[in-house]
Protein backbone atom coordinates (compact mmCIF):
# COMPACT_ATOMS: atom_id res chain seq x y z
CA UNK A 1 0.00 0.00 0.00
CA UNK A 2 1.78 3.34 -0.65
CA UNK A 3 2.69 5.86 2.41
CA UNK A 4 0.41 8.46 1.25
CA UNK A 5 -2.91 5.89 1.99
CA UNK A 6 -1.52 4.90 5.29
CA UNK A 7 -0.74 8.11 6.16
CA UNK A 8 -4.54 9.29 5.29
CA UNK A 9 -5.39 6.10 7.33
CA UNK A 10 -3.52 6.70 10.61
CA UNK A 11 -4.29 10.83 10.37
CA UNK A 12 -8.03 8.89 10.30
CA UNK A 13 -7.18 7.55 13.69
CA UNK A 14 -5.95 10.58 14.92
CA UNK A 15 -9.01 12.31 14.51
CA UNK A 16 -10.94 9.90 16.09
CA UNK A 17 -9.20 9.52 19.19
CA UNK A 18 -9.20 13.47 19.21
CA UNK A 19 -12.98 13.43 18.80
CA UNK A 20 -13.36 10.85 21.52
CA UNK A 21 -11.13 13.01 23.75
CA UNK A 22 -13.21 16.56 22.76
CA UNK A 23 -16.45 15.19 23.72
CA UNK A 24 -15.96 13.27 26.52
CA UNK A 25 -14.76 16.90 27.86
CA UNK A 26 -17.34 18.59 26.04
CA UNK A 27 -19.91 16.86 28.72
CA UNK A 28 -18.05 16.81 31.85
CA UNK A 29 -17.44 21.04 30.83
CA UNK A 30 -21.43 21.20 30.54
CA UNK A 31 -21.68 19.28 33.70
CA UNK A 32 -19.03 21.21 35.61
CA UNK A 33 -21.01 24.26 34.85
CA UNK A 34 -24.65 22.45 34.83
CA UNK A 35 -25.16 24.09 31.18
CA UNK A 36 -27.91 22.42 28.41
CA UNK A 37 -30.85 20.62 29.56
CA UNK A 38 -30.62 18.99 32.69
CA UNK A 39 -29.71 22.86 33.61
CA UNK A 40 -33.72 23.68 34.01
CA UNK A 41 -33.64 21.83 37.36
CA UNK A 42 -31.22 23.86 39.08
CA UNK A 43 -33.07 26.57 37.56
CA UNK A 44 -36.13 25.36 39.00
CA UNK A 45 -34.85 24.28 42.17
CA UNK A 46 -34.71 27.68 43.84
CA UNK A 47 -38.09 28.37 42.91
CA UNK A 48 -39.39 25.07 44.88
CA UNK A 49 -38.01 26.22 47.80
CA UNK A 50 -34.55 23.76 47.42
CA UNK A 51 -31.84 26.75 47.71
CA UNK A 52 -28.52 24.72 46.42
CA UNK A 53 -24.51 25.48 45.47
CA UNK A 54 -25.02 24.14 41.70
CA UNK A 55 -23.28 26.33 39.35
CA UNK A 56 -25.69 27.76 36.99
CA UNK A 57 -24.76 27.87 33.76
CA UNK A 58 -26.99 27.85 30.72
CA UNK A 59 -25.04 30.41 28.55
CA UNK A 60 -27.37 28.59 25.54
CA UNK A 61 -27.96 25.88 24.08
CA UNK A 62 -24.63 23.19 24.17
CA UNK A 63 -24.55 23.34 20.06
CA UNK A 64 -24.90 26.72 19.46
CA UNK A 65 -22.06 28.07 22.52
CA UNK A 66 -19.36 25.06 21.68
CA UNK A 67 -19.88 26.45 17.85
CA UNK A 68 -19.15 29.98 19.05
CA UNK A 69 -15.96 28.65 20.92
CA UNK A 70 -14.52 26.62 17.63
CA UNK A 71 -14.90 29.24 15.49
CA UNK A 72 -13.54 32.20 17.83
CA UNK A 73 -10.48 29.46 17.92
CA UNK A 74 -10.50 28.49 14.40
CA UNK A 75 -10.46 31.96 13.35
CA UNK A 76 -7.96 33.27 15.38
CA UNK A 77 -5.79 30.19 14.56
CA UNK A 78 -6.19 30.24 10.94
CA UNK A 79 -5.53 34.21 11.14
CA UNK A 80 -2.31 33.41 12.94
CA UNK A 81 -0.96 30.72 10.51
CA UNK A 82 -1.41 32.99 7.76
CA UNK A 83 0.89 35.19 9.57
CA UNK A 84 2.99 32.24 10.95
CA UNK A 85 3.33 29.86 8.08
CA UNK A 86 5.47 32.40 6.09
CA UNK A 87 7.70 32.65 8.45
CA UNK A 88 9.02 28.85 8.94
CA UNK A 89 8.63 27.58 4.94
CA UNK A 90 8.78 23.45 4.87
CA UNK A 91 8.29 23.01 8.68
CA UNK A 92 4.46 24.89 8.71
CA UNK A 93 3.57 22.83 11.80
CA UNK A 94 5.87 24.79 14.21
CA UNK A 95 2.95 27.74 12.58
CA UNK A 96 0.17 25.37 14.11
CA UNK A 97 2.12 24.33 17.33
CA UNK A 98 1.82 27.90 18.53
CA UNK A 99 -1.16 28.95 16.56
CA UNK A 100 -4.05 26.97 17.66
CA UNK A 101 -2.89 26.93 21.84
CA UNK A 102 -3.45 30.92 21.17
CA UNK A 103 -6.68 30.94 19.28
CA UNK A 104 -8.36 28.31 21.98
CA UNK A 105 -7.30 30.44 24.60
CA UNK A 106 -8.72 33.39 23.62
CA UNK A 107 -11.92 31.04 23.34
CA UNK A 108 -11.51 29.91 26.55
CA UNK A 109 -11.43 32.98 27.74
CA UNK A 110 -14.28 33.84 26.06
CA UNK A 111 -16.22 30.66 28.03
CA UNK A 112 -14.90 31.88 31.54
CA UNK A 113 -16.86 35.33 30.94
CA UNK A 114 -19.77 33.71 29.41
CA UNK A 115 -19.90 31.60 32.44
CA UNK A 116 -19.31 34.39 35.16
CA UNK A 117 -22.35 36.77 33.40
CA UNK A 118 -24.90 33.73 33.20
CA UNK A 119 -24.19 32.54 36.86
CA UNK A 120 -24.33 35.86 38.38
CA UNK A 121 -26.99 36.58 35.90
CA UNK A 122 -29.18 33.69 36.48
CA UNK A 123 -28.97 33.76 40.22
CA UNK A 124 -29.16 37.44 40.71
CA UNK A 125 -32.88 37.03 39.12
CA UNK A 126 -33.56 34.12 41.61
CA UNK A 127 -33.18 36.71 44.55
CA UNK A 128 -36.95 36.60 45.39
CA UNK A 129 -36.36 32.49 45.71
CA UNK A 130 -33.65 33.74 48.53
CA UNK A 131 -31.15 32.02 47.04
CA UNK A 132 -27.86 33.60 47.59
CA UNK A 133 -24.84 33.63 45.29
CA UNK A 134 -21.78 31.93 46.50
CA UNK A 135 -18.98 33.48 45.64
CA UNK A 136 -16.64 30.27 46.51
CA UNK A 137 -18.57 28.41 44.12
CA UNK A 138 -18.34 30.63 41.84
CA UNK A 139 -14.57 31.28 42.03
CA UNK A 140 -14.21 27.60 42.31
CA UNK A 141 -15.72 26.63 39.46
CA UNK A 142 -14.29 28.95 36.85
CA UNK A 143 -10.97 27.32 36.55
CA UNK A 144 -12.37 23.46 35.90
CA UNK A 145 -14.98 25.04 33.22
CA UNK A 146 -12.20 26.78 31.33
CA UNK A 147 -9.90 23.47 32.05
CA UNK A 148 -12.50 21.61 30.12
CA UNK A 149 -13.26 24.33 28.34
CA UNK A 150 -9.89 24.59 26.75
CA UNK A 151 -9.52 20.99 25.88
CA UNK A 152 -12.56 20.23 24.14
CA UNK A 153 -11.87 23.58 21.82
CA UNK A 154 -8.15 22.51 21.73
CA UNK A 155 -9.03 18.68 19.98
CA UNK A 156 -11.93 20.11 17.89
CA UNK A 157 -9.46 23.02 16.04
CA UNK A 158 -6.46 20.36 16.13
CA UNK A 159 -9.00 17.78 14.77
CA UNK A 160 -10.25 21.20 11.87
CA UNK A 161 -6.48 21.85 11.32
CA UNK A 162 -5.58 18.04 10.30
CA UNK A 163 -8.93 17.77 8.20
CA UNK A 164 -8.35 21.11 6.19
CA UNK A 165 -4.74 20.31 5.43
CA UNK A 166 -5.45 16.16 5.55
CA UNK A 167 -3.71 16.24 1.87
CA UNK A 168 -0.70 18.20 2.60
CA UNK A 169 -0.11 15.91 5.87
CA UNK A 170 -0.79 13.03 3.74
CA UNK A 171 1.55 13.47 0.62
CA UNK A 172 -1.47 14.83 -1.75
CA UNK A 173 -2.78 18.09 -1.30
CA UNK A 174 -5.86 17.29 -3.57
CA UNK A 175 -6.96 15.83 -0.57
CA UNK A 176 -7.34 19.00 1.31
CA UNK A 177 -11.17 19.34 2.81
CA UNK A 178 -12.29 22.13 0.97
CA UNK A 179 -13.86 23.56 3.90
CA UNK A 180 -11.67 26.14 5.57
CA UNK A 181 -10.41 25.73 8.86
CA UNK A 182 -12.98 27.96 11.00
CA UNK A 183 -15.80 26.20 8.41
CA UNK A 184 -14.71 22.96 9.95
CA UNK A 185 -14.45 23.85 13.72
CA UNK A 186 -18.24 25.54 13.39
CA UNK A 187 -19.56 22.26 11.99
CA UNK A 188 -17.77 20.21 14.65
CA UNK A 189 -18.77 22.14 16.90
CA UNK A 190 -22.32 22.15 16.43
CA UNK A 191 -21.95 17.97 16.04
CA UNK A 192 -20.05 18.22 19.59
CA UNK A 193 -22.14 20.33 20.90
CA UNK A 194 -25.22 18.50 19.95
CA UNK A 195 -23.67 14.83 20.99
CA UNK A 196 -22.45 16.10 24.56
CA UNK A 197 -26.28 18.02 24.79
CA UNK A 198 -28.00 14.63 23.72
CA UNK A 199 -26.11 11.69 24.87
CA UNK A 200 -23.99 12.68 28.33
CA UNK A 201 -26.89 14.96 29.72
CA UNK A 202 -28.70 11.90 30.39
CA UNK A 203 -26.21 10.57 33.37
CA UNK A 204 -26.45 13.81 35.04
CA UNK A 205 -29.96 14.74 34.63
CA UNK A 206 -31.74 11.00 35.02
CA UNK A 207 -29.09 9.85 37.62
CA UNK A 208 -26.59 11.98 39.38
CA UNK A 209 -28.85 14.90 39.54
CA UNK A 210 -31.75 12.81 41.58
CA UNK A 211 -29.68 10.26 43.22
CA UNK A 212 -31.74 10.28 46.40
CA UNK A 213 -34.66 9.49 44.40
CA UNK A 214 -35.48 5.66 43.11
CA UNK A 215 -33.08 4.26 40.94
CA UNK A 216 -33.99 2.12 37.57
CA UNK A 217 -37.43 4.67 36.94
CA UNK A 218 -37.40 7.63 34.46
CA UNK A 219 -37.60 11.17 37.36
CA UNK A 220 -41.65 11.89 37.68
CA UNK A 221 -42.71 14.62 36.97
CA UNK A 222 -43.51 15.50 41.19
CA UNK A 223 -39.34 15.33 41.52
CA UNK A 224 -39.01 17.53 39.34
CA UNK A 225 -36.45 21.07 41.16
CA UNK A 226 -36.09 18.40 44.18
CA UNK A 227 -32.64 18.04 43.39
CA UNK A 228 -29.99 16.38 45.01
CA UNK A 229 -28.37 18.79 47.28
CA UNK A 230 -26.05 17.03 49.63
CA UNK A 231 -22.81 14.94 48.35
CA UNK A 232 -21.18 12.10 50.13
CA UNK A 233 -19.26 14.29 52.27
CA UNK A 234 -21.04 17.71 52.51
CA UNK A 235 -22.70 19.98 50.55
CA UNK A 236 -22.75 19.46 46.89
CA UNK A 237 -21.40 21.69 44.01
CA UNK A 238 -21.02 20.91 40.98
CA UNK A 239 -17.46 19.23 41.21
CA UNK A 240 -18.57 16.15 42.84
CA UNK A 241 -20.99 15.86 39.81
CA UNK A 242 -18.26 16.06 37.19
CA UNK A 243 -16.20 13.58 38.91
CA UNK A 244 -18.89 11.32 38.98
CA UNK A 245 -20.08 11.92 35.34
CA UNK A 246 -16.52 11.24 34.29
CA UNK A 247 -16.94 7.38 35.18
CA UNK A 248 -19.72 6.29 32.73
CA UNK A 249 -21.28 9.97 31.37
CA UNK A 250 -18.16 11.50 29.67
CA UNK A 251 -16.68 8.60 28.21
CA UNK A 252 -19.75 7.36 26.54
CA UNK A 253 -20.46 10.67 25.44
CA UNK A 254 -16.80 10.65 23.92
CA UNK A 255 -17.05 7.35 22.17
CA UNK A 256 -20.53 8.50 20.08
CA UNK A 257 -18.55 11.31 18.75
CA UNK A 258 -15.30 9.49 18.12
CA UNK A 259 -17.13 6.02 16.82
CA UNK A 260 -18.91 8.75 14.34
CA UNK A 261 -16.12 10.41 12.99
CA UNK A 262 -14.47 7.19 12.73
CA UNK A 263 -17.11 5.76 10.32
CA UNK A 264 -17.73 9.19 8.59
CA UNK A 265 -14.16 9.44 7.80
CA UNK A 266 -13.47 5.19 7.47
CA UNK A 267 -16.21 4.81 4.79
CA UNK A 268 -14.89 7.41 2.62
CA UNK A 269 -11.49 6.59 3.18
CA UNK A 270 -12.33 2.72 2.54
CA UNK A 271 -14.44 3.80 -0.70
CA UNK A 272 -11.98 5.54 -2.08
CA UNK A 273 -10.00 2.38 -1.99
CA UNK A 274 -12.28 0.20 -2.86
CA UNK A 275 -13.09 2.19 -5.65
CA UNK A 276 -9.79 2.73 -6.87
CA UNK A 277 -9.49 6.18 -6.70
CA UNK A 278 -6.74 6.32 -4.08
CA UNK A 279 -3.81 7.32 -4.46
CA UNK A 280 -4.21 8.73 -8.59
CA UNK A 281 -7.41 10.69 -7.80
CA UNK A 282 -9.24 10.96 -11.02
CA UNK A 283 -11.80 13.09 -10.07
CA UNK A 284 -15.04 13.45 -11.74
CA UNK A 285 -14.57 10.21 -13.31
CA UNK A 286 -16.66 6.70 -13.37
CA UNK A 287 -13.54 5.56 -10.42
CA UNK A 288 -14.63 8.89 -8.31
CA UNK A 289 -18.31 7.63 -8.95
CA UNK A 290 -17.56 4.18 -7.89
CA UNK A 291 -15.40 5.74 -4.59
CA UNK A 292 -18.73 7.46 -3.85
CA UNK A 293 -21.34 4.23 -4.63
CA UNK A 294 -18.86 1.81 -2.11
CA UNK A 295 -18.99 4.67 0.82
CA UNK A 296 -22.50 4.92 0.29
CA UNK A 297 -22.88 0.82 0.73
CA UNK A 298 -20.54 1.35 3.59
CA UNK A 299 -22.66 3.73 5.17
CA UNK A 300 -25.95 1.47 4.56
CA UNK A 301 -24.43 -1.26 6.29
CA UNK A 302 -22.95 0.86 9.32
CA UNK A 303 -26.83 2.11 10.16
CA UNK A 304 -28.26 -1.14 9.39
CA UNK A 305 -25.53 -2.80 12.30
CA UNK A 306 -26.72 -0.24 14.21
CA UNK A 307 -30.26 -0.86 13.40
CA UNK A 308 -30.26 -4.28 15.02
CA UNK A 309 -28.31 -3.93 17.49
CA UNK A 310 -30.81 -1.58 19.28
CA UNK A 311 -32.88 -3.99 17.66
CA UNK A 312 -31.43 -6.55 19.92
CA UNK A 313 -30.10 -3.91 22.82
CA UNK A 314 -33.52 -3.24 23.29
CA UNK A 315 -35.07 -6.77 23.97
CA UNK A 316 -32.11 -7.75 26.09
CA UNK A 317 -32.95 -4.72 28.29
CA UNK A 318 -36.47 -5.22 28.05
CA UNK A 319 -36.06 -8.88 29.54
CA UNK A 320 -33.29 -8.19 32.02
CA UNK A 321 -35.31 -5.34 33.53
CA UNK A 322 -38.43 -6.22 33.26
CA UNK A 323 -42.03 -4.45 33.92
CA UNK A 324 -41.82 -1.50 36.02
CA UNK A 325 -42.15 -2.90 39.58
CA UNK A 326 -42.57 0.34 41.86
CA UNK A 327 -45.33 2.59 42.69
CA UNK B 1 -32.63 29.26 -12.59
CA UNK B 2 -35.50 27.13 -11.83
CA UNK B 3 -33.22 24.29 -11.00
CA UNK B 4 -31.84 26.21 -8.09
CA UNK B 5 -35.17 27.12 -6.91
CA UNK B 6 -36.35 23.25 -7.19
CA UNK B 7 -33.48 22.25 -5.13
CA UNK B 8 -33.46 24.40 -2.60
CA UNK B 9 -37.53 24.07 -1.86
CA UNK B 10 -37.23 20.15 -2.08
CA UNK B 11 -33.98 20.80 0.31
CA UNK B 12 -36.54 23.11 2.72
CA UNK B 13 -38.97 20.70 2.05
CA UNK B 14 -37.15 17.62 3.04
CA UNK B 15 -35.60 19.32 6.23
CA UNK B 16 -38.92 19.92 7.64
CA UNK B 17 -39.83 16.71 7.25
CA UNK B 18 -37.01 15.13 8.56
CA UNK B 19 -37.52 17.54 11.65
CA UNK B 20 -40.93 16.22 11.88
CA UNK B 21 -39.54 12.42 12.38
CA UNK B 22 -36.40 13.08 14.50
CA UNK B 23 -37.57 11.63 18.42
CA UNK B 24 -36.87 14.65 20.25
CA UNK B 25 -37.36 14.90 23.73
CA UNK B 26 -35.88 17.98 24.76
CA UNK B 27 -35.28 19.12 28.51
CA UNK B 28 -37.44 16.35 29.73
CA UNK B 29 -35.87 13.65 27.95
CA UNK B 30 -32.66 14.30 30.14
CA UNK B 31 -34.54 13.22 33.18
CA UNK B 32 -36.18 10.35 31.75
CA UNK B 33 -39.25 11.96 31.55
CA UNK B 34 -39.85 11.93 28.27
CA UNK B 35 -38.88 9.80 25.12
CA UNK B 36 -36.57 10.45 22.69
CA UNK B 37 -33.17 11.92 22.04
CA UNK B 38 -32.42 14.95 25.21
CA UNK B 39 -32.23 17.92 23.22
CA UNK B 40 -33.94 20.50 20.98
CA UNK B 41 -35.33 19.60 17.45
CA UNK B 42 -33.43 22.09 15.82
CA UNK B 43 -30.08 21.49 17.93
CA UNK B 44 -30.22 17.77 16.49
CA UNK B 45 -30.95 18.51 13.61
CA UNK B 46 -27.97 20.86 13.00
CA UNK B 47 -25.59 18.14 14.36
CA UNK B 48 -26.85 15.46 12.21
CA UNK B 49 -26.72 17.47 8.75
CA UNK B 50 -23.77 19.45 9.50
CA UNK B 51 -22.00 16.00 9.72
CA UNK B 52 -23.88 14.84 6.74
CA UNK B 53 -22.90 18.00 4.85
CA UNK B 54 -18.96 17.61 5.68
CA UNK B 55 -19.42 13.72 4.24
CA UNK B 56 -21.07 15.76 1.27
CA UNK B 57 -18.27 18.11 0.91
CA UNK B 58 -15.45 15.53 0.29
CA UNK B 59 -17.84 13.55 -2.14
CA UNK B 60 -18.52 16.32 -4.35
CA UNK B 61 -14.79 16.92 -4.78
CA UNK B 62 -14.66 13.69 -6.47
CA UNK B 63 -17.65 13.25 -8.16
CA UNK B 64 -20.38 15.33 -9.90
CA UNK B 65 -22.66 13.17 -9.63
CA UNK B 66 -26.08 14.64 -7.49
CA UNK B 67 -27.59 11.30 -6.00
CA UNK B 68 -24.19 10.50 -5.20
CA UNK B 69 -23.76 13.40 -3.09
CA UNK B 70 -27.07 13.31 -1.60
CA UNK B 71 -27.27 9.91 -0.66
CA UNK B 72 -23.98 10.33 1.03
CA UNK B 73 -24.69 13.18 2.66
CA UNK B 74 -28.14 11.21 3.91
CA UNK B 75 -25.70 8.85 5.12
CA UNK B 76 -23.40 10.66 6.91
CA UNK B 77 -26.93 12.45 9.29
CA UNK B 78 -27.97 9.06 9.53
CA UNK B 79 -25.09 7.29 10.72
CA UNK B 80 -24.74 10.27 13.45
CA UNK B 81 -28.40 9.84 14.89
CA UNK B 82 -27.92 6.11 15.04
CA UNK B 83 -24.87 6.23 16.48
CA UNK B 84 -26.26 8.96 18.72
CA UNK B 85 -29.41 7.04 19.77
CA UNK B 86 -27.83 3.64 20.28
CA UNK B 87 -25.51 5.58 23.02
CA UNK B 88 -28.27 6.99 24.40
CA UNK B 89 -29.90 3.76 25.10
CA UNK B 90 -26.60 2.68 26.42
CA UNK B 91 -26.75 5.55 29.24
CA UNK B 92 -30.28 5.27 29.94
CA UNK B 93 -30.06 1.47 30.60
CA UNK B 94 -26.42 1.07 32.03
CA UNK B 95 -26.44 4.46 33.99
CA UNK B 96 -29.76 5.04 35.04
CA UNK B 97 -31.06 1.78 35.03
CA UNK B 98 -34.14 2.62 32.65
CA UNK B 99 -35.93 0.56 29.72
CA UNK B 100 -36.28 2.57 26.27
CA UNK B 101 -40.25 3.08 26.24
CA UNK B 102 -42.73 5.00 24.23
CA UNK B 103 -45.07 7.44 26.17
CA UNK B 104 -47.21 7.76 23.33
CA UNK B 105 -48.22 4.49 21.91
CA UNK B 106 -49.52 1.55 23.92
CA UNK B 107 -47.82 -1.20 21.37
CA UNK B 108 -44.26 -0.56 19.71
CA UNK B 109 -46.33 -0.61 16.20
CA UNK B 110 -42.88 -2.02 14.75
CA UNK B 111 -42.25 -4.72 17.20
CA UNK B 112 -45.39 -5.26 19.00
CA UNK B 113 -43.90 -4.94 21.91
CA UNK B 114 -46.26 -3.68 25.02
CA UNK B 115 -44.83 -0.22 26.08
CA UNK B 116 -47.49 1.29 28.96
CA UNK B 117 -46.48 -1.68 31.62
CA UNK B 118 -42.67 -0.92 30.99
CA UNK B 119 -43.11 2.86 31.66
CA UNK B 120 -42.72 4.73 34.87
CA UNK B 121 -45.63 6.61 36.19
CA UNK B 122 -46.13 10.68 35.80
CA UNK B 123 -43.43 10.75 32.93
CA UNK B 124 -43.99 10.26 29.23
CA UNK B 125 -41.91 7.42 28.24
CA UNK B 126 -37.90 7.18 28.54
CA UNK B 127 -35.47 6.19 26.46
CA UNK B 128 -35.43 5.26 22.88
CA UNK B 129 -37.88 2.13 21.69
CA UNK B 130 -37.23 0.56 18.27
CA UNK B 131 -40.05 2.37 16.62
CA UNK B 132 -38.81 5.97 17.67
CA UNK B 133 -35.38 4.45 16.34
CA UNK B 134 -36.40 3.86 13.18
CA UNK B 135 -38.24 7.06 12.99
CA UNK B 136 -34.94 9.20 13.61
CA UNK B 137 -33.21 6.55 11.18
CA UNK B 138 -35.56 8.42 8.37
CA UNK B 139 -35.46 11.70 9.96
CA UNK B 140 -31.98 11.59 9.35
CA UNK B 141 -31.28 10.26 6.60
CA UNK B 142 -34.30 12.06 4.96
CA UNK B 143 -32.81 15.82 6.57
CA UNK B 144 -29.54 14.82 5.95
CA UNK B 145 -30.32 14.36 1.98
CA UNK B 146 -32.01 17.81 1.80
CA UNK B 147 -29.28 19.52 3.16
CA UNK B 148 -26.78 17.88 0.60
CA UNK B 149 -28.86 18.32 -2.35
CA UNK B 150 -29.00 22.09 -1.58
CA UNK B 151 -25.02 21.76 -1.12
CA UNK B 152 -25.00 20.23 -4.55
CA UNK B 153 -27.17 22.87 -6.16
CA UNK B 154 -25.29 26.15 -4.67
CA UNK B 155 -22.21 24.45 -5.75
CA UNK B 156 -22.60 23.22 -8.92
CA UNK B 157 -25.99 25.36 -10.72
CA UNK B 158 -25.60 28.00 -8.49
CA UNK B 159 -21.62 28.27 -8.54
CA UNK B 160 -20.72 29.25 -5.36
CA UNK B 161 -17.20 28.22 -3.62
CA UNK B 162 -17.63 25.32 -0.73
CA UNK B 163 -17.85 27.30 1.95
CA UNK B 164 -20.51 29.74 0.87
CA UNK B 165 -22.28 26.81 -0.31
CA UNK B 166 -22.34 25.26 2.91
CA UNK B 167 -23.03 28.07 5.00
CA UNK B 168 -25.81 28.89 2.72
CA UNK B 169 -27.43 25.66 2.40
CA UNK B 170 -27.08 24.91 6.56
CA UNK B 171 -29.03 28.53 6.91
CA UNK B 172 -31.67 27.62 4.74
CA UNK B 173 -32.01 24.57 6.63
CA UNK B 174 -31.78 26.28 10.23
CA UNK B 175 -34.55 28.34 8.84
CA UNK B 176 -36.77 25.22 8.05
CA UNK B 177 -35.51 23.83 11.41
CA UNK B 178 -36.50 26.36 13.21
CA UNK B 179 -40.06 26.63 11.44
CA UNK B 180 -40.71 22.60 12.74
CA UNK B 181 -39.70 23.29 15.88
CA UNK B 182 -42.34 26.26 15.98
CA UNK B 183 -44.59 23.48 14.76
CA UNK B 184 -43.78 20.50 17.15
CA UNK B 185 -43.88 22.95 20.77
CA UNK B 186 -41.69 20.77 23.03
CA UNK B 187 -41.57 16.71 22.42
CA UNK B 188 -42.02 14.84 19.62
CA UNK B 189 -41.49 10.86 19.18
CA UNK B 190 -41.68 10.44 15.42
CA UNK B 191 -44.59 9.45 12.85
CA UNK B 192 -46.34 7.33 15.37
CA UNK B 193 -46.67 10.59 17.52
CA UNK B 194 -50.07 12.43 17.10
CA UNK B 195 -48.37 15.45 16.94
CA UNK B 196 -46.75 14.09 13.86
CA UNK B 197 -50.34 15.40 12.05
CA UNK B 198 -49.39 18.84 12.03
CA UNK B 199 -47.15 17.94 9.04
CA UNK B 200 -48.60 19.96 6.54
CA UNK B 201 -49.02 23.19 8.45
CA UNK B 202 -45.07 22.96 8.39
CA UNK B 203 -44.65 21.83 5.16
CA UNK B 204 -46.73 24.85 3.66
CA UNK B 205 -44.88 27.55 6.27
CA UNK B 206 -41.57 25.56 4.93
CA UNK B 207 -42.52 26.06 1.17
CA UNK B 208 -43.10 29.98 1.06
CA UNK B 209 -39.39 30.37 3.25
CA UNK B 210 -37.74 27.89 0.72
CA UNK B 211 -39.16 29.68 -1.89
CA UNK B 212 -37.91 33.03 -0.57
CA UNK B 213 -34.34 31.57 0.05
CA UNK B 214 -34.08 30.06 -3.65
CA UNK B 215 -34.86 33.20 -5.12
CA UNK B 216 -32.76 35.46 -3.01
CA UNK B 217 -30.05 32.55 -4.10
CA UNK B 218 -30.93 33.09 -7.69
CA UNK B 219 -30.38 37.05 -7.46
CA UNK B 220 -27.68 36.90 -5.50
CA UNK B 221 -26.24 34.63 -8.17
CA UNK B 222 -27.13 36.80 -11.14
CA UNK B 223 -26.04 39.92 -9.47
CA UNK B 224 -22.87 38.81 -7.89
CA UNK B 225 -22.12 36.16 -10.39
CA UNK B 226 -18.92 33.97 -9.61
CA UNK B 227 -17.74 36.66 -7.13
CA UNK B 228 -19.19 34.10 -4.03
Amino acid sequence: MPIEVVLLFAWMLVIAFLAFIACTFEDLESDMGSQSNPNSQVQLAAQVGQVNRFFNKAISGEPLSNAMYCVTAGTIAWLLLRQFEPLVPGEEWKAAVLAIPIGVLAATMMNVIFATTAHCGRVAGQKRFEQPIYLDVLYGHLMPIGAHAFMTTFCITVIAYIQSNLGTLSGNTALNHPFALPLLGFIWGITVGAIGSSTGDVHYGTEREFQDRPFGEGKRVVYHGKITRYAECGVRTQKDIAGFCAKFGGPCTGLTFGLIILFENWRSMVGMQLGGFLPALPVFTATGDMAAIFAIVLGLLIVAALMVGNLVFVKWVRKKYGPFVGV
Amino acid sequence: MILIVGCVVIGGLLASLGAHLLPVGGAPAAMGTATGIATGTVQIMLGAVLTGLFTAASVATFTDNLLLVSLSGALGATVMICVVMFMANVLYAFGCGVVPVSGRVEVDPITKEPQTAYKTPQTDGHGVPNVVFVSGTMGGFIGGFGGALMYYALLNYAHFSAGTAAVVAFSIFVANAILAAYNIRGTIEGFHDPKFKRLPKALVSSLAVSLLCGIVVVLATIILGGAL
